[in-house]
């Protein structure tokens, strides 16, 4: 039982450090722009895609092509979402979110096209390739790995939202726009950091998972729900609701795997996601502010 | 007046489309049609397209069938089952195809076979569906073998041949081979997977009971989902299971990521056999970055000549036809010789239930053994006729284990092959 115990606590830690990075973009972008962004998870197959065709095609580094995506990505994120479909739909919901998930199918679409399952699509971003065993519970060094990033990624963010001035502004704008646009708030602007914000920690994530996760052009479906359950059972756009709905989902996970069968974590995890969901209707810590 | 022309000719047209007075027995002139369709963004499908294309090329270079050319027109799904059914009646009703091919998913092949049954009586022709596999296809034959006589199944995988003659060659490989006693068993969460798990009522016995009849000791079992990411509790609870080997009933499942995690975990030296999917391609060497050392799985992508064929046939397919040899390829390619075999011993394309007759004794040399049908059911010859060799990732290679008449190395265990 204590081996079944240790398994829980360290699972609980690895894989909702791990859910915090997949969601943690997604949160900011319901904070920051009041947008249920359906096009989040193109996020995810444009960092492997783009890091395996430059790679690839252009032969270049793992760092240059990872360094490379992250400009892509963020010109991505700006040209074609923030410009071309937030800006111009965002009185008109639906179309908004109908126009994003389409983006989001079309890159699915386009990468499966051009790399297809038999072109072989990795990421090689393995940085420690062994195992360590804590107390009779072996881990991957890489999991372990992309927990520290999930909780350095996070750290960092929460900060810089409360330590600095445009930490400030992006709060004061997530709580009360037409207060912050009087207080002469460049709301534009802040859009803008926003956007390049929301694509930093997914982009991390999907570098730092690869060595042990599954990449395929239709990757981000899944972790768009995963980013989305944990943002609505934490409260849309709460960064504080956020991290603690990733580690209680990673405890749900966890749990329902070692003491049941792992086969029913995702059910598991929808079904306290609706309890929650009954009980507090805006999750967790339901508000309209992102801290 | 031509208001009342127009309407005449309507109704007439229409009178034509109903009573099926527009149709007639299949063409015995000219080329002769074949209709495939698959979804062309999915790789076996397009594996297929270009399996299929290769066959009609060399059939026609060599003189096409008893003088007539082979004409193939390629029709994509999009996945999707309406369009599925569309395609179908396009192809059978309009463009007058002697054969359908479905390379695609069983559903697929299923949403076929019912529309096409419903055609067949005014527009014979026979369908193949040539990558789904399960028992849907071959039980609707089985079962009323009047209305689904025109269906064929290219692909062996069903549950008797899983459980009768796959389980046996499995136990065979284990015992004498890996010399495993203690076995843990991974399920994928799909239809084709049940009868292994529960056995088949008066037929056969469950696939562990099965293994446990002939001395190997089940101590595991668990059930996954096609959608689960993190397999790290199965492979800490096979560990502790004492489990000396891993069988994985999986086909769908995400196997880079099963097969990543499974290499970073408390069961990575506990070999891992996996009966088909994605592991069994060459791509999953790159996917897994070589964590897929060591793992066993059933392919028939190794170069391995099974028949004269086999050589030939992946070298043609990717220098000519642009595309890898994955599942459903060579059942589409061996489909189509089957075929013409068929219509040379019928002599002709006329008679059609003189065809199914043919299909259903006709025996030719295929890309890995020979091609064929059950004279009843319709699925294609099982094993020792049709081969899946197991084959085990020796350093960035896939090596035949088993069968030993096939065999390229000695398997060797994850831990020694990681040095």
């Amino acid at each position: 039982m204590s081996d079944t115990l240790l398994q829980i606590v360290i699972y609980t830690v690895i894989w909702g450090s791990i859910y915090l990075l997949i969601a943690l973009g997604f949160s900011l972008i319901c904070g920051v722009l009041r947008i249920f962004h359906l096009g989040y998870g193109v996020v995810f197959v444009l960092a492997a895609y783009l890091t395996w065709a430059f790679m690839e095609e252009a032969h270049l580094g793992l760092v240059p092509s990872i360094l490379l995506m992250i400009v892509v990505q963020c010109a991505f994120a700006l040209i074609v979402f923030y410009k071309g479909v937030f800006q111009r739909y965002m009185e008109e919901e639906e179309i908004l979110l109908t126009v994003s998930i389409l983006v989001f199918l079309a890159v699915a679409h386009l990468a499966n096209y051009l790399f297809p399952v038999t072109a072989g699509v990795s990421i090689p971003s393995t940085i420690i390739d062994d195992v360590v065993t804590i107390g009779g519970v072996t881990i991957a060094w890489q999991m372990i790995i992309a927990a520290l990033a999930g909780i350095l990624v996070t750290t960092a963010y929460v900060v810089w939202f409360m330590k600095t001035r445009i930490g400030l502004i992006v709060r004061a704008i997530s709580q009360n726009l037409p207060a912050a646009l009087l207080m002469g708030a460049n709301v534009n602007r802040m859009y803008y950091l926003a956007m390049i914000l929301s694509v930093i920690p997914p982009t991390i994530c999907l570098v730092v998972i690869a060595p042990f996760w599954g990449i395929d052009p239709f990757m981000g479906a899944p972790l768009l729900m995963t980013a989305m359950l944990i943002s609505i059972l934490g409260g849309l756009g709460n960064l504080k609701g956020s991290i603690v709905a990733s580690y209680l989902i990673g405890f749900i996970h966890a749990s329902v795997s070692f003491i049941f069968v792992p086969r029913f974590m995702g059910f598991a995890a929808l079904i306290v996601t609706l309890i929650v969901m009954i009980y507090r209707r805006g999750g967790i810590f339901a508000g309209e502010t992102l801290w | 007046m031509k208001k009342m022309r127009l309407f005449a000719g309507t109704i007439l047209v229409f009178f034509l489309l109903v009573t099926g007075a527009g149709a007639a027995g299949p063409d015995t002139a000219g080329p002769i049609k074949i209709g495939l369709m698959g979804n062309m963004s999915a790789p076996f499908s397009l594996s297929a397209k270009g399996a299929a294309t290769m066959a009609v090329d060399e059939i026609n270079k060599a003189g096409g069938i008893q003088g007539r050319p082979v004409k193939l027109i390629v029709e994509d799904t999009k996945g999707e089952i309406p369009k599925c059914v569309e395609i179908y009646k396009k192809l059978v009703m309009n463009d007058r195809v002697l054969a359908v091919f479905i390379a695609e998913k069983v559903e697929m092949g299923v949403a076929g076979m019912e529309i096409g049954a419903e055609l067949f009586p005014e527009y014979p022709h026979v369908f193949f569906c040539t990558i789904g596999s399960g028992d849907d296809i071959w039980h609707r034959v089985r079962d009323n073998y009047k209305k689904y006589r025109f269906g064929f199944q290219t692909y062996y995988a069903i549950s008797t041949n899983y459980l009768k003659i796959l389980a046996p060659d499995n136990i065979d490989c284990f015992k004498n081979q890996i010399k495993a006693k203690k076995v843990a068993i991974v399920y994928e969460d799909m239809e084709w997977t049940k009868p292994l798990r529960k056995g088949i009522p008066g037929v056969s016995d469950s696939l562990p009971g099965i293994y446990r009849a002939k001395g190997l000791n089940v101590v595991y079992e668990t059930t996954t989902s096609l959608d689960q990411k993190m397999f790290n509790p199965i492979f800490e609870a096979i560990a502790k299971s004492g489990a000396d080997l891993i069988d994985c009933v999986v086909g769908y499942i995400d196997q880079p990521a099963f097969i990543k995690q499974w290499s970073q975990s408390s069961a990575r030296n506990i070999p891992v056999f996996i009966w088909g999917g994605l592991a069994g391609m060459p791509p999953a060497w790159k996917m897994t970055e070589g964590k897929v050392t060591g793992v066993m799985v059933g392919s028939s992508l190794v170069r391995v000549p099974i028949t004269p064929k086999t050589i030939p046939f992946m070298d043609n397919l990717v220098k000519n036809y642009k595309v890898g040899p994955i599942f459903g390829s060579h059942t589409t390619y061996d489909t189509l010789y089957g075929f013409k075999k068929a219509i040379e011993k019928a002599g002709t394309t006329g008679n059609i239930d003189q065809l199914i007759k043919q299909l259903e004794q006709v025996e030719e040399v295929a890309v890995l053994g020979s091609i064929g049908w059950h004279p009843q059911y319709h699925y294609n010859l099982p094993p020792p006729k049709y081969i899946t060799p197991i084959v085990q990732w020796q350093n960035g290679e896939m090596k035949v284990i088993y069968p030993l008449k096939y065999k390229m190395a000695d398997y060797k265990s994850p831990q020694e092959l990681r040095k």
